[in-house]
């Protein structure tokens, strides 16, 4: 009897289990039959449109867009409009708000406007979570920004705000050692053999000469610093399409942008022994970083960094071409919006406005997503290199939906430039990711 | 999802419901003394503990199995097809490329090898030296017990500055007074396991030290007194008296020290990152689940690797099974 009951039991578990995994389809977040819900409407009539953050809302950037969503509902009230912000702290980084962005989808409680991390674009877009806008931005609006969140054609997202990195530079040391980079701004950047020259000056003077955040190889911070070295050299990482990596990744001008760093590493202009103060505390003459190094410069390092004049950003170095580093966290609407279809590209065109985009990056420090937001910054200060750069040079990591494993094959020959040869090292990468790359195009 | 949790949850009570109504009612037949109300008020009493342990417990090994034999891409999750074996075969081609799961699969089998003698016998020593220690052992115990209740996150940061290269690593500061030149312990193939093993044995060999001296304190005192006036000297007190009375709780600890090393994640996790030198099984299986987003294919790996486990431990029962 007992056998009996556990058999039944077990059979009925398998049935149901089958059935279960097999027929999430009828989910009401189904992500394939976009915008099928009416939408939600409070006591006063008004629609609501929900966003979601991936920041705190008691955070200078959550305030920042709690304060863009009160002003969009005050101008709305006569159109019945209301936005509903939802704020999610990325916890465990990026990868913890994607699980609170993909328990919602299952549940089908997914808000009609996300934010999400720019490289995220092509696996997002392609599974369906995003929805394609294009038809809704006019040209003459996408026009207005420096980069789109574009896959296979399609228009999947608009930027919040734009990064872009350099290296900083403590002007007291190149002062005493008699070094002149004046010359080098974001319209006529530096290279390859200039910047290998100021290191070999900087090493005679005793100092170490650059951070390049070789170090940082546990998350995003290595690929996002580092890749613009590799397109400077020529090189490329994967196919337009993002399907294919072989050729690309082990290129022989791929080999040479990873090669230039390893020989940073072989003439001990960089290491990965530097601290992660060492620049601050005026041991290390220069500083891969990006623009949210400013305020840290500005505020809290004023014993070594008193004023302006003690510190300043270089451009990328450029050997075939000028590439410099972008990419940040851009809006997009889910393929779970309500059917008012109206309301929630208002507050998208609202979100993205250059009035809204002045407001966040101003809490944030970073850079203006749109060309027409104003910024009157002084030629020649960090802030304006930084979005000279952005227009002469910048170009976004390469556009894949395997870009996780690009991230960590990346960060993998990064932490192994030490010790191997760069050819053994990006073979290795290249069948990884292309392994990744067939395995995610046989998925319908 | 839910509507599934819910079926198989409402399966489970009737399927439980059924065997208390079978017990109660064979319970004459099988000439048990029993009071009806009674068996009924313990079986409703077990409920909530039954339902929560199937709830937490079974239902995720449930779904875990069941997404082994689907393509469950995290991203995709209203679009989930059955494809079988699939995902087992993958795992198996991709092993013969001798790629990263190649590597994980081998430096698992290094941590096991490594740390497990380690890690017991450290415990083992420590349990000894504690159990003679007189005045003082207290303090002894707090202090080779205190790393098991320091969390693994700051203990791998703690000794992530130990090892830290160049010159200003304490590690290295200590060897160059020696005159040994400064290396990237974590960095460096060679070393970054060995690392790995040691600072796990220290963060886990407290715990079985306790364990350990529980053992020893059932020892009875005459034997050794015994074995004293027999003329056993201090080794042969040990190998016939202390290890016998102990076989029982090594069997215990080598079991679990066993399992917990093939199931190490957060060392190279935080310490190292996702390196070929270092990527463990674990760390291979959450790395194809959450950051490359292949649930199924990571449920695959995840049941292959408890068939794995719980092959060498019955196999590990069956050698040390006590004699009746």
């Amino acid at each position: 009897m007992k056998k009996l009951l556990v058999s039944i039991l077990s059979i009925m578990l398998v049935c149901v289990m089958a059935f279960g995994f097999t027929a999430c389809g009828d989910n009401p977040g189904g992500g394939d039959t976009p915008g099928g819900t009416p939408p939600a409407v409070d006591a006063e009539g008004n629609t609501i449109v929900k966003i979601m953050f991936h920041v705190d809302k008691s955070s200078t950037e959550g305030q920042a867009y709690q304060k863009r969503l009160n002003a969009f509902n005050a101008a709305y009230k006569d159109r019945n409009i209301k936005a509903q912000g939802v704020f999610k702290a990325r916890s465990a980084g990026a990868s913890g708000y994607e699980t609170e962005l993909l328990n919602n989808q299952l549940e089908g409680t997914l808000a009609d406007i996300i934010t999400f991390d720019a490289p995220n674009t092509a696996a997002y877009a392609k599974s369906g979570l995003l929805y394609d806008i294009s038809g809704l931005i006019p040209a003459s609006e996408q026009e207005k920004f420096y980069s789109l969140n574009k896959y296979n054609g399609g228009l999947y997202g608009l930027p919040i705000q734009e990064s872009s990195a350099g290296f900083f530079y403590n002007k007291k040391i190149f002062r005493n050692a008699g070094i002149d980079v004046s010359a080098f701004t974001a319209e006529n950047p530096w290279n390859f053999a200039q910047f290998k020259d100021v290191c070999s000056r900087l090493k005679s003077f005793g100092k170490i000469p650059v951070d390049m955040r070789i170090d940082a190889t546990k998350d995003e911070t290595a690929p996002y610093l580092l890749y613009p070295f590799i397109y400077a050299a020529g090189g490329e990482f994967t196919s337009t399409d993002g399907y294919t990596a072989t050729g690309y990744y082990n290129s022989s001008a791929t080999v040479k942008g990873f090669q230039f760093i390893k020989d940073l590493i072989s003439a001990g202009y960089t290491s990965y022994a530097i601290g992660p103060t060492d620049f601050f505390t005026e041991k290390v003459g220069m500083y891969l970083s990006s623009g949210w190094t400013i305020p840290d410069l500005d505020n809290k390092y004023r014993d070594n960094f008193a004023s302006r004049d003690d510190w300043g950003l270089l451009p990328y170095p450029k050997d075939v071409v000028a590439a410099s580093a972008t990419g940040s966290w851009s809006y997009a609407i889910t393929n779970n919006h309500h059917t008012d279809k109206t309301a929630i590209v208002e507050l998208l065109n609202w979100m993205t406005s250059a009035e809204s985009s002045k407001a966040i990056t101003d809490a944030t420090g970073m850079i203006p997503a749109r060309k027409d937001v104003v910024t009157n910054y002084a030629v020649g200060s960090p802030e304006y290199t930084l979005l000279k750069q952005l227009e002469v040079s910048g170009r976004e990591r390469p556009v894949t939906v395997a870009y996780p494993t690009f991230s960590l094959t990346f960060n993998q020959v990064i932490a192994g430039l030490g010790t191997n040869e760069v050819s053994s090292l990006l073979n290795s990468a290249t069948n990884t990711l292309q392994a990744e790359m067939d395995r995610l195009k046989k998925l319908n | 999802m839910l509507k599934t949790s819910l079926i198989i949850l409402v399966l489970f009570i009737i399927a439980f419901g059924g065997f208390v109504v079978y017990d109660l009612a064979t319970a004459k037949k099988r000439k048990v003394v029993y009071r009806f109300k009674s068996s009924l008020t313990a079986y409703l009493m077990l409920l909530p503990a039954v339902i929560l342990a199937f709830v937490f417990i079974m239902l995720p090994i449930l779904y875990s199995l069941g997404y082994a034999f689907t393509d469950y891409y995290l991203l995709r999750p209203n679009n989930i097809n059955i494809v079988y074996f699939q995902n087992f075969k993958d795992f198996f081609e991709e092993l013969s490329t001798k790629g990263t799961l190649y590597n994980a699969i081998k430096n698992t089998i290094t941590f096991v090898v490594g740390v497990v003698p380690l890690q017991i016998g450290l415990a083992l020593l420590l349990a000894l030296f504690v159990n003679r220690a007189g005045i003082g052992s207290k303090i002894f115990k707090v202090c080779f017990f205190a790393p098991v209740v320091i969390s693994l996150s700051v203990t791998a940061f703690l000794w992530e500055q130990i090892l830290a290269p160049g010159p200003n690593g304490l590690l290295n500061s200590i060897l160059g007074i020696f005159n040994v030149p400064p290396r990237d312990w974590l960095r460096d193939p060679k070393t970054a396991m060995p690392c790995i093993i040691v600072l796990s044995a220290w963060q886990g060999c407290g715990y079985q030290m306790l364990i350990f001296l529980s053992g020893l304190s059932n020892i009875r005192k005459d034997l050794y007194e015994a074995a004293a006036l027999d003329g056993a000297n201090w080794w042969r007190k040990f190998w016939l008296v202390t290890w016998v009375g102990l076989r029982s709780t090594f069997v215990y600890i080598l079991i679990t020290v066993f399992i917990g090393a093939c199931r190490i994640l957060t060392q190279p996790m935080l310490m190292t990152g996702y390196m070929d030198h270092t990527v463990t099984l674990s760390y291979y299986m959450y790395n194809k689940g959450y950051t490359e987003r292949w649930v199924g294919y990571s449920s695959a790996v995840a049941l292959l690797m408890t068939i794995f486990i719980g092959g060498i431990t019955f196999i590990q029962r069956r050698i040390f099974r006590e004699k009746k």
